[in-house]
């Protein structure tokens, strides 16, 4: 056999390359504005489009979609070729997953900033860009699993592992997380409907932290720290346990978002345990990634992309050793709802993923234009920025959220609440100007290191085609005797990925099935009634502007938020909420049971000022609310669309459903005139008020009825 | 090596024994003690000790191995003492711990008040014994470790006299920690494999990793049985029942003492300036938003003339802001004030009636009599005092 000459296409991972930067810069420039405007709250301009409530959802999927996508397109894209010996399976496969990527992104960020949006957290796209994401993933993964056939090296290294792991689970969760019934071009409703709608979102959200965030940058971690270190890994047999382990554990963890919520008792404790289980095989990756470094620290000291990559795996296991400790019932009672989980996933976020992805680019570029990095000084500089960055931003959150926590909770001897909610919250204010400015330092890092790879591609000569030669696999291959047993799985990438697909959905489908089969997972509550038309437009207005980025609906079995909010929060009071709106962060009151608090021009007030009614909020105003009129072209297929997914709305009620609004409407705004409010009744803040004034309503006269 | 993996999980069963003997107490006590942070707390650190003491002994243990394959007959006297010191302190330990908890039945038994943050007295003093005995085990082992690694050290400089003594003594000990190979001999455990350039190792897994791992399933395993086989651990609404009851018993315990103690049946205007000012800024804080800064009334009605929705006298007024009118949008305010923080502000609520602001409101309700409201008529009483019992009713339903 001859030795074969090929190329490695550099040219797509430049792009990449170049795109992980841009988004970078504009994601982060999101959380910077989003962290300005809670303490500045004139910085919501009194636009709809650029309220926290829309801009939030922007600023986590650039983030995650946009900068960490990128990212990993651009890390898999340079190391599966050079780990397999082969170009990228073909060049127009490439170029669409490329194009279709970044289209997504930009449909996404416009999509949010109108409003259109599903209200499940970070899978906020509406069914076409779902549908498109789901289409160019199966891209990459053809494009993927096409050079992986055609590769020139007979075993596949820890890396790809965790790729092939990474885009057979995302297309697990994204698909199953997504289904749901179009209403109209940008409007869908969710399947599933409360609890269910919360157990299969978290199992969403918390993988999409494990296999979006996590496993295919271990796989990156795995091929630039050897490569940056010149070091062989640490531990093979360490690869194999702890891959395993990781991606069978993950999954199952995902209820500890939802601890002390209204799911189920026994998937709350698995997910207590299953977190507690992941903390051996999440640091396994970051023992394996450190002591690697052994023998090579003294490089550390000098070689730039090493330390960032250092921080980047320590942050990581200060993280997943983090998590699990959240997830422990007694602290997450403290952290839950609080600031100190974004301390927690930003040091996962601007650590792990943005240090790493730092240090991947400072690796690459000089690599592919075949020169040196332009400053070493600069890249220092960025270095050191950013670290200070991390920490002042998470230092003062952390310490916010412990604070706040315990001022929920404190009663005074005679068992009055100490404190108002606001109370609670002006006292924020200085943390989140903190905030602000580690946010601030770590930006402009990225600006300096932006600026360095620029002076660096301008002074180099880009080299889009590498030359590579090796030899072909042979067609009959006899294994050594004496090969460790996992080398089997290794040479078979198809087997490889099915019992990845195997391992990660046996947790999902424990935790999910009963909720789905076994009634007395959610009793029924027979008080509780399905949303009039007024009211579920007034939802979706609720969700349109984004209410849950900030507002709890989820009252826990708590003293302290029962004697705040009201009784605390059943299943069965959750059944017709297509989406769910439990939310994770209570920057504002739980909602839940606000209904009949405050009478209708009290919010009416609120929507216009919130300070006038709220004196110290820092909620931004909504006049747009009581400009616009409501649109109620797609009430009869909304109604439908409740009615396919078993809402009891009677026969025929769709084309009721008008007449019923209108009467609704004047019903408030009669309501609102007594109070001295002349309005119409067609705006949109009357839906509004309709909807919160409804909230928690259901069983505020009735005990709870437990059919089983 | 299966020998050495049976050793290591006698010594996880070792360290595991304290938090069953833990396991059985709670079956003894009505008031589960897993729901108290501060034990949880410490039981977190217990346990997280054990795992460093684990990870700790494993590594001397290997360390005490390897070397004495190269120096068998300088080691062999002290290594079988050595060994039998790991075995003591792990026996010393659990049962240090187990026993400390029996002594804590005992003894909850007989001293009940004595409360350290809601822990007993002795609960608190013999967690917080094994929690320092297992630091001075810890200390004992990285003592240990030390002396042993610089005794061999001295030895080897002695055989050998290596250039740079310092810089292999600390990787000796980090690679002991985790029983890795030794970089110089790194060749051995090499794989032949060889992707882009990089190369793998094959490293045994971290003793400490691979117990700590065992460790987090079987404490898995008991919390489920703890709180699903057994059902010794009280879930979420055991929890919240237990929490209510125990503030409900504290407030009244407190209450019987203060004497601030005012409810609708006693309440009385209050005339004291002090008095009228913290009502006056109870109002500011949380009333102002809806009724005006000086009762003129918004979204609220008006507070400063003689028509009143709800009744205009101070048993009334009280009544109103205790309980709220919830279905017109009035919230009951007795989970925000106290008592006497509500008889304070109806109390300068009732002060500002007469006032006449501009801008006032139009008025709702029906006209007071002048009578009525300085002092309560009996019928009006009565009648105060129906209602607030249908009222408690309603909110006890809740």
């Amino acid at each position: 056999m001859e030795i074969e000459k090929f190329q490695y296409d550099n040219k797509t991972v430049k792009w990449f390359a170049y795109a992980t930067i841009i988004w970078g810069l504009v994601g982060m420039l999101g959380g910077l504005i989003i962290a300005l405007q809670l303490v500045f709250p004139v910085l919501n301009f009194d636009t709809a489009y650029t309220t926290y409530g829309r801009v939030r959802p922007i600023h986590t999927n650039a983030v995650i979609f946009a900068f960490v996508g990128n990212g990993i397109f651009m890390g898999v894209y340079y190391s599966l070729q050079r780990l397999v010996k082969a170009r990228m399976f073909s060049d127009l496969l490439s170029k669409i997953h490329f194009w279709g990527w970044q289209l997504i992104i930009v449909l996404a960020a416009a999509s949010l900033a109108l409003g259109k949006t599903t209200g499940k957290e970070y899978a906020e796209l509406e069914w076409p860009i779902d549908i498109l994401i789901t289409l160019v993933w199966v891209v990459f993964g053809w494009n993927m699993f096409g050079t992986i056939l055609r590769r020139r090296e007979r075993h596949l290294y820890v890396a790809i592992w965790f790729y092939i792991a990474t885009f057979v689970t995302v297309a697990m969760l994204h698909i199953v997380n997504s289904i749901e019934i179009p209403v109209t071009l940008f409007k869908s409703y969710s399947y599933y409907a409360g609890v269910q709608d919360a157990l299969v979102q978290w199992w969403y959200g918390h993988n999409a932290v494990a296999f979006f965030l996590t496993t295919p940058y271990l796989g990156l971690m795995y091929y630039f720290i050897p490569k940056a270190a010149n070091r062989p890994v640490y531990s093979y047999r360490l690869s194999i346990i702890h891959f395993w382990a990781l991606i069978f554990l993950y999954i199952w963890a995902g209820p500890h978002h939802l601890l002390y919520t209204a799911v189920p008792d026994w998937a709350q404790s698995l997910g207590v345990v299953f977190s507690v289980m992941l903390i051996a095989p999440s640091w396994g990756g970051m023992i394996n990634g450190l002591l690697t470094l052994r023998g090579a620290w003294d490089k550390v000291r000098d070689d730039v992309v090493l330390k960032f990559l250092v921080v980047a795996v320590t942050a990581y296991g200060m993280a997943t050793f983090e998590g699990p400790m959240l997830s422990l019932k007694s602290v997450n009672a403290v952290a839950h709802f609080t600031d100190w989980i974004v301390a927690h996933v930003h040091v996962g976020a601007l650590g792990w993923n943005g240090f790493l992805t730092f240090g991947i680019l400072y690796y690459l570029i000089p690599k592919m234009f075949q020169t040196n990095l332009y400053s070493k000084k600069l890249a220092n500089m960025h270095f050191w920025i950013g670290t200070l960055g991390i920490l002042v931003y998470a230092i003062p959150m952390y310490w916010a959220g412990f604070m706040q926590s315990s001022m929920w909770k404190d009663f005074t001897e005679e068992g009055q609440l100490q404190w108002q909610f606001l109370d609670t919250v002006t006292r924020m204010m200085p943390f989140y100007a903190a905030r602000a400015l580690g946010g601030t330092l770590y930006l402009v890092g990225v600006i300096i290191m932006t600026y360095n790879l620029f002076k660096t591609v301008a002074i180099g000569k880009f080299l889009p085609n590498e030359d590579a030669e090796a030899m072909p696999l042979s067609e009959n291959y006899t294994p050594h005797s004496k090969d460790h047993w996992h080398r089997w799985i290794e040479r078979k990438p198809i087997q490889l990925l099915v019992v990845s697909l195997v391992v990660v959905a046996i947790g999902g489908i424990i935790e999910f099935v009963p909720t789905f089969l076994v009634k007395s997972n959610i009793p029924t509550i027979a008080s509780v009634k399905p949303y009039t038309p007024l009211e579920l437009e007034g939802r979706d207005i609720y969700i349109r502007e984004g209410c849950y980025t900030c507002h709890s609906q989820m009252i826990r079995p708590f003293r302290s938020e029962v004697a705040r909010y009201g009784e605390y929060s059943k299943a069965g009071e959750f059944v017709y909420d297509h989406p769910f709106q439990w939310g994770s962060k209570r920057t504002g009151p739980d909602l839940v049971r606000v209904g009949g608090k405050y009478p209708d021009s009290w919010h009416y007030n609120h929507f216009i000022e919130p300070t006038s009614m709220s004196p110290g909020s820092i909620m931004p105003t909504y006049t747009w609310l009581l400009d616009d009129d409501l649109d109620v072209s797609s009430l009869k297929a909304k109604i439908k669309a409740m009615q396919t997914l078993g809402v009891p709305y009677p026969d025929g009620f769709a084309e009721m459903a008008e007449a019923s609004l209108r009467k609704q409407s004047q019903e408030i705004q009669a309501n609102l005139k007594k109070d001295g409010i002349e309005t119409s009744s067609e705006k949109e803040v009357i839906a509004m008020i309709a909807y919160l004034q409804r909230l928690g309503k259901d069983i505020k006269t009735v005990s709870v009825n437990n059919t089983k | 090596m299966k020998s050495q993996f049976n050793k290591g999980m006698l010594s996880v069963f070792l360290g595991i024994l304290p938090m069953i003997s833990f396991a059985q107490e709670k079956q003894i006590f009505n008031d589960s003690i897993f729901s108290n942070a501060l034990f949880n707390a410490f039981l977190v650190i217990v346990i997280f000790l054990l795992v460093v003491i684990i990870g700790l002994s494993s590594a001397f243990k290997n360390l005490i191995q390897s070397e004495t394959k190269e120096n068998k007959e300088r080691m062999s006297k002290t290594k079988g003492k050595e060994l039998l010191s790991i075995v003591a302190i792990f026996i010393l330990s659990s049962y240090t711990a187990s026993y400390a908890q029996e002594a804590t039945s005992v003894a909850a038994q007989v001293v009940n008040d004595w409360k350290i943050g809601g822990l007993d007295y002795f609960t608190f003093i013999s967690l917080s014994l094994a929690i320092l005995i297992e630091f001075g085990v810890i200390y004992f082992l990285i003592i240990s470790i030390k002396n042993f690694v610089k005794s061999n050290l001295i030895a080897e400089i002695d055989v050998k006299s290596l250039p740079q003594p310092i810089a292999i003594k600390e990787k000796n000990i980090l690679d002991k920690l985790n029983a890795s190979v030794e970089i110089e001999k790194e060749a051995e455990i090499m794989l032949d494999h060889n992707y882009d350039g990089i190369e793998e190792l094959d490293n045994d897994l971290p003793p400490w990793w691979k117990y700590g791992f065992y460790l987090t399933i079987l404490v898995g395993i008991i919390y489920l049985f703890n709180f699903h086989v057994l059902h010794t651990g009280d879930l979420q609404g055991a929890e919240f029942d237990k929490e209510v009851a125990k503030a409900k018993l504290e407030v009244a315990e407190y209450m019987k003492t203060a004497a601030n103690n005012v409810d609708e049946t006693n309440v009385k205007i209050l005339t004291e300036l002090a008095d009228i000012e913290a009502g006056k800024n109870v109002y500011t804080a949380n009333c102002a938003a809806c009724h005006g800064k000086i009762g003129e009334g918004g979204v609220g009605p008006n507070m400063t003339d003689n028509y009143w929705i709800h009744g205009g006298d101070i048993v009334n007024v009280f009544k109103s802001v205790k309980y709220g009118w919830p279905d017109k949008g009035m919230k009951s305010w007795k989970e925000d004030l106290s008592p006497m923080q509500m008889a304070q502000v109806s109390s300068y609520i009732h002060s500002l009636i007469g006032s006449n602001p501009p801008n006032g409101k139009a008025p709702q309700g029906d006209l007071m009599q002048e009578a009525v409201a300085v002092k309560d008529s009996t019928g009006m009483a009565a009648d105060t005092n129906a209602n607030a019992l249908t009222q408690v009713d309603t909110t006890i339903k809740k």
